[in-house]
């Protein structure tokens, strides 16, 4: 599923050369702008990789009335500019197209990063219709993505500036985490984030709305949310976990998290949540199995920083690893930090 | 050889954390959260880095991240892997 578009400008987005115009800047091209209007539509971020000076980011967002949500211009290479956006927005090379008038440029970017669907402007009108581009879920907070980018550059600007600690920083941004029981006006999000999300994600599988629905009507399941907001903007529904709630122990059958509120504290806000809960339900530990690829590494760090140990689980030859990520809960546990609100 | 990778790895830590206490702070010193807030994004993209420099995928070997633990730990691991000791048996 394509993520991510990023768009070359020269003779691409814009109808003409930025830097070769005298009086006036080249217009947005009209073909390309309406299938850019339409992904954004879908939820898919758009970003710009382009040979120039800033000033030709700034136009084209006034050439085709869209914020991207990523820019990089300069004269270095298109991959590290591509590499550069991935790294902003939490993307990965395989959720990434990369639309460029210019061969030369193409084969750089497809040579340097082979995951990357690479196109030419001309392939865009139908390469929306493929599959790779359409949304399996379109919610609200889809649609709002882009300004959510937005958002998050403000942030990071901020970030930059500001001196002391990450939890400071936090302070600072009037960051709330609201943990609560998902409902079913939640199903559609939550479906989306399973399809969504890869690192952090704990199994890496699509779980549909009816199957969220049963999960939520369980007497054995509690089905958690986790919503983010402080004083840039609101993100709304940005994590869930599913929890098997047996006598014992508690088993994270699922834990997923948007890679736009990584860095955020919310990950760690939950494991914290999950754990004093199940110590009040009267478990004893809390188990998260956990598939091990390249592509959940944030996920893994967070949990060893939480206090998990992992078990590798045997495996027969050819199915994808795994691990078993323990916590028990007769040690002490972290408090929760003031900015998180909870269920009563 | 531990000596020159630590200070290697210092400076990759303070570029990771935008902070300068990695340059000098005790090796016991913890990477993580409360140590020198380390967080999952700042750990990614210093595991990338180390695999790029290095050739040692720490992600794919330590499970549980101990070498994680301090600027000590992680630089004995580098250490250890780089003078030719495989990583920690698993299965495959």
């Amino acid at each position: 599923m394509i993520k991510c578009v990023i768009w070359d400008l020269d003779n691409t987005l814009l109808d003409g050369v930025y830097l070769e115009s005298t009086d006036r800047p080249p217009a947005a091209s009209p073909r390309l702008t309406s299938v850019l209007t339409e992904l954004a539509g879908r939820g898919i971020l758009q970003a710009i990789a382009s040979r120039n000076p800033p000033e030709a980011a700034e136009h084209a967002e006034r050439a085709t009335g869209h914020a991207f949500a990523a820019a990089r211009c300069g004269w270095g290479t298109k991959s590290a500019a591509v590499e550069a956006i991935m790294a902003e927005l939490g993307v990965s090379a395989d959720a990434v197209a990369f639309v460029d008038d210019d061969a030369m440029e193409r084969a750089e970017v497809s040579f340097r990063l082979p995951d990357v669907l690479v196109l030419a402007p001309g392939d865009m009108p139908e390469a929306a219709s493929w599959p790779q581009f359409g949304p399996l879920a379109v919610t609200d907070e889809a649609r709002r993505r882009g300004e959510l980018y937005l958002q998050r550059r403000s942030r990071q600007e901020e970030a930059r500036a500001f001196g002391g600690t990450r939890d400071d920083f936090l302070s600072y941004c009037q960051t709330r985490v609201t943990i609560a029981p998902a409902r079913a006006a939640d199903l559609p999000r939550l479906h989306e984030l399973s399809v969504r999300t890869h690192q952090f994600n704990s199994t890496g599988t699509q779980v549909t709305e009816a199957e969220f629905a049963r999960l939520l009507g369980s007497a054995g399941h509690l089905v958690a949310t986790v919503r983010l907001a402080d004083r840039f903007g609101d993100d709304g529904l940005v994590g869930a976990c599913v929890i098997a709630t047996g006598p014992g122990g508690w088993k994270l059958t699922l834990l997923m998290m948007s890679c736009r509120a990584l860095g955020r504290g919310v990950i760690d806000a939950l494991l914290a949540w999950t754990c004093l809960a199940a110590r009040s339900a009267g478990a004893d530990r809390v188990a998260v199995p956990c598939l091990i690829s390249p592509r959940n590494v944030p996920l893994r760090i967070a949990l060893a920083g939480a206090g998990f140990r992992a078990e590798e689980q045997n495996r027969a030859d050819g199915t994808t690893r795994t691990a078993v990520y323990r916590r028990r809960l007769d040690e002490p546990l972290p408090d929760l930090p003031d900015w998180v609100t909870v269920p009563p | 050889m531990t000596g020159e990778l630590t200070g290697e790895l210092r400076k990759l830590l303070a570029g990771v954390t935008g902070d300068s206490r990695p340059l000098d702070a005790p090796p016991e010193t913890p990477l993580l959260r409360d140590g020198l807030g380390l967080d999952s994004l700042g750990g990614t993209i210093l595991l990338t880095e180390i695999k790029r420099r290095y050739g040692v995928d720490i992600a794919d070997e330590d499970l549980n991240l101990d070498s994680l633990a301090s600027i000590g730990t992680l630089a004995a691991y580098l250490s250890a892997r780089l003078s030719g000791t495989p990583g920690p048996d698993r299965p495959r």
